[in-house]
């Protein structure tokens, strides 16, 4: 049983906690930081093991033990889901994620309210708490470029200032400059891709990327390997938190991190205030730290059990939990997929960064009308290997082949030895609405590895708005896949209701402390000394990955922490 | 050796001595061929051919599997991916050696299930065709396939029918595919056959521009493409935290 006291106390240093972390620690406040992980290295990472990264996710937490169950409705038990997708050490998803690194849409911050004065109350299905944020995107842009220069993310501007530039995004929100690194290199995905969808009269691009076209802060350029998604980046090209800020962390001399140490507990006191956390050690041992501020910062399913767990009698739902919002509001995306086949020529999609290498702005957000649609909001619509992940393992898993062809035999044989490298996935990332009874709480069946409850998740997310959207963007998806002059275009499989990637909400900000969990800077309406950051506190989801978004609220919390708490602790407004 | 475990591979090999199904496993478990050496609960009938064969050049120490089970879910495999000429199948890439040394080690949570289903896969097999699976000829052992897949197979509780095929059809994937490091892709036999060039350490601006087949490496393993890596610049520095 160990104590030690600190100014800051950070719970997973991963995209939002590493950021922390680092410009806590500049501004000379002593940061302990807590990761249930390990601290790796660039030289720990092995390139193009698909098996050990990507099959058996090595770099995500253990499903069996550290599980996460799911049930589509509160009427059955829940299982644990078996692929849990975020990180689980040092740096965070950050390690292994596909990079993707998107600004959100002006409307996405107002989805609730530029629905109602574009299309009517009635656009909205009555059953979902679809919000506005409380900030603009002008508000955030600050914070955006900050996270794009500071990671290193290679894209082409498409809106600069309010001037639309082709080649780039013409449908971003505004910004005030270039991105620090030119697109990355295309591969013949990305070629095909932006024929076909130009075509089309469509708008293509580059997807922005934290994965560096050119040498940058002293990190060498990509090698464009492939290895990107569910991989850590052998090079250190992929601005990974590991690579970035956890370096500019240690360099303040203010940073200690406690690997392999297991936060059970997240201590208050009387008055109501926080007092710091309580962990298991690597040994089993149990151990407090004490600190002025207590930062949030580990997956979703993560910060609301920690939350629950460490209720009192002074607040018996859960530490920030006045509102009663803790857990509500989960969402995810879903990804509709189509394939494309090539008998003429090879595409070789597994080469250069796996995850959505070229995107289409399109039918995202509120970018085309909806009128007399439906649904509400839309994709991202990108091409990219059948799981995100081109190998041959994931290829195998996730290409699923065309109808008439069976998935074992000789004739799956034929079609494998023929299609591996002549096919281009394209996939519709949709921006799923919120709903209050899509929530995560504990379960009271199955417990994790140190015997804390399991947090549970009931979500489904085939509802009206989320079906019609899909197969809206199935026609769109195969439109594009004859465009690019596939000889075969066929559909994948959808998810069971079960959530997809990107999960977000459960601890939504907004402007009321009655209906929202945290304010703008990410801290707690109930106790002015916690913080919890993250994608649990995204009142929507838009269809972008939402990394950079969580990354720029990061530098916003800090920002307003740095010049604002530390001179004067309290509520921020 | 636990006394249950003998006495349970005992049992299986008597099993499949009685059926005589043997042939073209390539694997036989330590424990096996010490019982079959020192004659003890073996079965006395068990026939002199088979055994020459199984204590033949081809013979290996499996990890997991009993020789039984190691036949079984060779000629299940290859059933997934069957090789042809040009077109290297499980057995090529030894698929079995890689599924055996998976139940050994990272996947032993699975060895229940695994025996579980090739026991309810045999029962199966004895109800419905009067043989076990390894005598079956190819379009009978694809119609149990086809019989699992669809959940239509008979008798199985736990694991499912399709619970069952889809881990084999998963396990005989990454078999195929992972690298030879995990005992599979024999001779890089399933990247061979996809055209995937391996364990490549970089793509030049020419390879991605390029609308043909990528050829200008030789297929890496891990192996080869770590021992490039250090021999690069320094990209190790110390381990922290």
């Amino acid at each position: 049983m160990a104590t030690q006291k600190t100014d800051v106390v950070i719970v997973g240093v991963g995209a939002a906690g590493g950021i922390l972390a680092a410009e806590l620690g500049k501004a000379g406040m002593k940061v302990i930081g807590l990761e249930r992980g390990p601290r790796l290295t660039t030289s720990d990472f092995a390139p193009a093991d698909e098996l050990r990264y990507f099959q058996r996710q090595d770099l995500r937490p253990n499903y069996k033990r550290q599980p996460v169950t799911w049930r589509p409705n509160a009427g059955v038990r829940a299982t644990p889901m078996t692929l849990l997708n975020y990180g689980n050490q040092a740096g965070g998803g950050t390690v292994h994620y596909g990079a993707l690194s998107w600004r959100f849409h002006e409307d996405d911050f107002r989805v609730r309210s530029h629905t109602i004065e574009r299309y009517g109350a009635k656009a909205i299905p009555a059953d979902s708490s679809v919000a506005d944020w409380p900030m603009t995107y002008a508000d955030l842009e600050p914070f955006y470029d900050r996270a794009e220069y500071e990671l290193g993310v290679s894209g082409k501007a498409g809106n600069l200032k309010g001037r639309k530039i082709d080649g780039g995004n013409i449908f971003e929100a505004p910004r005030q400059r270039e991105y620090p690194l030119p697109a990355l290199h295309p591969d013949q995905s990305g070629v095909l891709f932006n024929e076909g969808a130009s075509k089309l009269g469509y708008h293509p691009f580059s997807s922005p990327r934290a994965i560096l076209s050119q040498p940058y802060q002293d990190r060498p350029s990509c090698t464009y390997c492939g290895y990107c998604q569910a991989f850590g980046c052998h090079v250190g090209a992929k601005g990974s938190i590991l690579v970035t800020k956890l370096p500019e962390a240690d360099a303040t001399g203010n940073f200690k991190l406690l690997t392999g140490t297991m936060v059970y507990r997240v201590n208050t006191d009387n008055s109501g205030r926080a007092t710091g956390v309580s962990y298991y050690g690597p040994d089993g041992s149990e151990n407090t730290v004490e600190a002025e501020l207590v930062i949030i910062a580990p997956f979703i399913y993560d910060i609301v059990r920690l939350l629950m767990l460490s209720k009192t009698n002074k607040f018996p739902n859960g530490l920030a939990n006045s509102s009663g919002h803790l857990g509500k509001h989960m969402m995810a995306h879903i990804s509709a997929r189509v394939f494309a086949a090539f008998d003429d020529r090879y595409v070789n999609i597994f080469m250069g960064p796996s995850a959505q290498k070229h995107t289409l702005d399109d039918f995202n957000a509120d970018n085309f009308d909806h009128t007399g649609m439906n649904f509400m909001r839309g994709a991202q619509i990108s091409v990219a290997p059948a799981d995100a992940e081109a190998g041959p393992i994931g290829t195998a898993m996730s290409l699923v082949p065309p109808p008439g062809t069976p998935r074992w035999g000789a004739a799956y044989r034929d079609f494998a030895a023929k299609y591996f490298n002549r096919y281009a996935g394209i996939v519709a990332q949709t921006e799923n609405l919120p709903y209050a009874d899509q929530a995560i709480d504990l379960d009271p069946n199955v417990r994790d590895q140190y015997g804390l409850p399991a947090p549970r998740v009931t979500y489904d997310w085939r509802r009206p708005n989320e079906l019609a959207r899909i197969e809206f963007l199935y026609q769109k998806l195969e439109g594009i896949g004859h465009a690019m002059g596939a000889t075969k275009v066929w559909r994948g499989n959808l998810s069971s209701g079960a959530p997809g990637s990107h999960h977000q909400g459960g601890a939504r900000m907004g402007s009321d402390p009655k209906t929202s969990v945290v304010n703008r800077y990410s801290q707690s309406w109930d106790i002015p000394n916690l913080f919890l950051m993250g994608s649990a506190t995204h009142p929507t989801m838009a269809g972008f990955n939402p990394t950079l978004t969580i990354q720029a609220l990061a530098y916003m919390a800090a920002d307003a922490i740095v010049n604002r708490y530390k001179k004067n602790p309290g509520a921020l407004v | 050796m636990e006394k249950h475990d003998a006495k349970r591979r005992a049992f299986l090999v008597r099993a499949a001595a009685g059926a005589g199904a043997v042939a073209g496993a390539g694997l036989v478990p330590g424990a096996f061929a010490e019982t079959q050496e020192q004659g003890k609960e073996a079965n006395p009938s068990f026939p002199a051919a088979t055994h020459a064969h199984m204590r033949g050049d081809h013979e290996k120490l499996g990890a997991f599997f009993n020789h039984a089970d190691a036949a079984t879910v060779a000629a299940f495999v290859e059933r997934i991916m069957p090789g042809a000429p040009g077109k290297p199948g499980a057995r090529d890439a030894d698929v079995l050696n890689y599924i055996d040394l998976a139940l050994a080690g990272p996947y032993a949570d699975l060895q229940e299930f695994y025996r579980h289903g090739l026991t309810q896969l045999g029962a199966y097999c004895q109800e419905k065709y009067k043989k076990p699976f390894v005598q079956l000829p190819p379009a009978q052992q694809d119609e149990v396939l086809t019989a699992l897949d669809q959940g239509k197979a008979t008798g199985f509780v736990w694991p499912t029918a399709q619970a069952f095929f889809n881990t084999v059809r998963t396990h005989t994937m990454e078999g195929m595919f992972a690298d030879p490091i995990y005992g599979g892709n024999k001779d890089f036999a399933g990247w061979e056959l996809v055209g995937f060039p391996g364990a490549q350490l970089f793509y030049s601006p020419k390879d991605m521009d390029s609308k043909e087949a990528f050829s200008r490496a030789p297929t890496m393993g891990l192996q080869s493409a770590l021992t490039k890596i250090s021999l690069g610049p320094s990209n190790s520095p110390a381990r922290k935290g």
